[in-house]
């Protein structure tokens, strides 16, 4: 701190920048502002520092090349706190889901021959690089969120995980529910709650952007059983969960064990 | 031959959507090398959505980028649709375009007062400006604003967009709010207004000055907006979109995870607002007519700096288009959201305008799945012609104070609205 005011870094790695926007969107952000000094943020600041002390560095995207393993690490030694904002941050993002295609196929399908001087690397959660102190999920956050966030920060407080799934929302919202009445892949059993069931109020199939809850309570087994009900297929189902859950071991490991309770 | 090589670079452009850099290399004979680095990693977008199932590779596209994610979304939309032989209904099309028009209005806002005012005004930061000038922080937010919230209720929400789905919507907004989104876009036509003649003051550097090949989509039903299944070039020549490829010739480049264009394999060309007020402003209507026609010689052919009162024209223009398509939707109220689809095989091409020009996507469906797909970005058909207007630029002021040179360099990239996380994409070759 200093001057009494909180000093941030907002880091981009390899996303789609729509973290940041959502942040920089907020209305609320200009009365946060005069509390905050913003060392690092390029979207918005032309005089952004990367290599400079923060109290709260905030990072979206996933590691995708050498360079960004070396940020993260440079982050991590400057901040008091890290947090990984984001699907492709906490989770590695659309990016991510297909782990059965390696970096030189997929290379090789867009780039062909061509060189280029950069080094690219498999995208990977921040997390697999660097100690990440909190997170916050979404395929982009929701603005509560990040007010969520700062606000507890802000109070010397931290934010704390969601452990409850999308469904909790959406029967508190009284939305019918697609998955059981229309047969639809709905995500929603097994996704962190927190955007007030945003798809399914559209009437729209949970692609679970939010990440599968923690603490080992994410049951795909039983949703695959669910699914496989309605007429999936084994693949399907993982292709499916792995949208933004390419990283999650869980899901491929739960899935073939319900498949084969099922056949036993 | 010696050469002292001095190096100018801007190693992260600032308030631009993504991550690049400006590198200009002097030498004793001037400027030899001008390069923009896009330093963003791969995402491999079409290499991870081969062999997958269509409606979930359409929700993965929009994440490409999110300064435009529901043009992602609608183009991919219908490539899909084309490939697999549906047709919307009108009023359906009609509120697509009004969704695509909410992301047009909350970019270009952005754009235009978040990313380039604060150059001209000599801020680093746009919320610093607050105190100075209130008044157009809050036309900002006000525009940014609508736009976010007409994605709101037409796309579930102002980045990635669920709600656009195969066949339609998933949901439609009930009457009362249509009415009130068209109360909210006339209320904000004065202020798209006051930005036209806000940015009319601000200059456009001759340093760039020289003819341009600009690219834009040839509009359907010959009205100026989104939507078109052909590509009209400044030189007077037409091609239909699924010949894009022939005319539009991509390389890749070493400095770049991102490819560059060229206008039939050999001329860098330009494409977004501006391309498209130049090529199409015949097709213009109402109130951004009468602007165009007062401020011609300002939304000229031969400056990049264009771009940007350009996009504030535009501004004026889908404001009023908005109201019109919400007309023509409430005209057949009430409208049934989705369309049953039946995923057949086939082969689509769509090329729409995002708010920072072409966007093209080509859809190969196969037994449900994406067989194929091509993407091509505005930003990514822009990198060539704007290395060359940053070389112009260099050219003029490599003696100068290196930190001018860079601001200056930074401002020929700005006035592109560079979407560098769109460019750096995923083309087969």
């Amino acid at each position: 701190m200093e001057n009494g005011k909180v000093r941030i870094g907002f880091y981009a790695l390899t996303s789609c920048y729509g973290c940041q926007l959502q942040f920089a969107m907020m209305d609320e952000i200009l009365q946060l502002i005069p509390n905050a000094e913003i060392v690092c943020w390029y979207m918005i600041e032309r005089d952004s520092y990367e290599d400079e002390p923060v109290d709260i560095a905030f990072i979206e995207g996933s590691v995708s090349t050498e360079e960004e393993a070396e940020l993260v690490k440079k982050i991590r030694e400057n901040a008091k706190i890290v947090v990984a904002v984001g699907a492709c941050a906490t989770q590695g993002g659309v990016q991510s889901w297909d782990q059965n295609k390696s970096l030189e196929e997929l290379w090789k399908a867009v780039y062909g021959d061509a060189k280029v001087k950069f080094q690219p690397k498999p995208a990977k959660p921040v997390e697999e690089y660097i100690k990440v102190d909190y997170r916050l999920y979404g395929c982009p956050p929701e603005k509560r969120d990040f007010l969520y966030a700062i606000g507890t920060f802000l109070v010397g407080s931290w934010p704390e995980d969601i452990d409850y799934p999308v469904c909790v929302e959406c029967r508190l919202k009284g939305n019918s529910c697609i998955l059981i009445e229309k047969g639809e892949p709905c995500l929603g059993p097994l996704t962190r709650a927190g955007c007030d069931a945003r798809c399914p109020g559209f009437n729209v199939a949970c692609i679970g952007c939010r990440g599968a809850i923690g603490y080992d309570v994410a049951w795909f087994d039983s949703l695959a059983k669910t699914f496989k009900n309605k007429g999936y297929t084994k693949e399907e189902i993982i292709e499916r969960m792995k949208i933004f859950n390419g990283h999650n071991p869980k899901v491929e490991e739960m899935v073939e064990a319900a498949f084969r309770e099922v056949e036993e | 031959m010696k050469n002292l090589y001095l190096p100018i670079t801007v190693d992260h452009i600032a308030r631009v959507e993504g991550k690049g850099g400006v590198e200009i290399i002097v030498g004793d004979e001037g400027v030899q090398e001008v390069r923009i680095n896009i330093i963003e990693g791969p995402r491999f977008f079409e290499a991870i959505t081969i062999g997958k199932k269509l409606d979930e590779a359409l929700a993965v596209y929009p994440r490409i980028c999110s300064f435009c994610s529901a043009a992602h979304k609608l183009t991919a939309l219908e490539a899909a649709e084309k490939a697999i032989d549906f047709t919307p209904r009108e009023e359906i099309q009609a509120l697509r375009e009004v969704l695509y028009i909410g992301d047009m209005i909350e970019s270009h806002a952005l754009h235009l007062y978040l990313l380039v005012l604060p150059d001209y005004l000599g801020y680093s930061n746009p919320l610093k400006m607050v105190e100075e000038y209130k008044k157009e922080i809050g036309i900002a937010l006000e525009l940014k604003n609508l736009g976010s919230w007409m994605m709101d209720e037409l796309g579930s929400r102002a980045i990635h967009q669920e709600n656009a789905v195969l066949g339609g919507f998933g949901k439609l907004p009930d009457k009362a709010t249509l009415e009130l989104m068209k109360k909210r876009l006339s209320e904000a036509l004065p202020k798209a207004e006051y930005t036209f003649e806000l940015f009319a003051k601000l200059e456009q550097y001759e340093e760039v000055e020289g003819p341009i090949i600009h690219m834009a989509v040839k509009p359907r039903g010959d009205v100026y907006g989104i939507y078109g299944d052909a590509i009209s070039v400044s030189d007077g020549f037409e091609f239909p979109s699924e010949d894009y490829k022939m005319h539009m010739v991509e390389r890749v480049v070493e400095h770049s995870f991102a490819k560059h264009s060229f206008y039939n394999g050999e001329r860098p060309f330009m494409t977004g607002a501006i391309s498209r007020v130049v090529n199409h402003a015949d097709k213009l209507y109402g109130r951004a007519k009468e602007l165009y026609e007062s401020h011609r010689d300002l939304l000229r052919p031969t400056n990049p700096f264009a771009n940007n009162l350009a996009q504030a024209l535009e501004l004026v223009y889908f404001t009023e288009k908005a109201i019109d398509l919400i007309d023509e939707a409430l005209a057949k109220w009430p409208v049934r959201p989705r369309d049953e689809v039946e995923i057949r095989d086939g082969f689509g091409v769509s090329t729409t305008e995002a708010p920072r020009g072409i966007l093209v996507y080509a859809i190969e469906v196969k037994d449900g799945r994406v067989a194929y797909a091509d993407i091509i970005t505005p930003t990514a058909f822009n990198l060539a012609m704007m290395e060359q207007h940053v070389r112009m630029m260099a050219e003029k002021h490599y003696n100068d104070d290196p930190e001018r040179l860079k601001l200056l360099a930074e401002m020929v990239v700005r006035a592109y609205d560079p979407c560098i996380s769109c460019s750096v994409h995923v083309a087969r070759l």
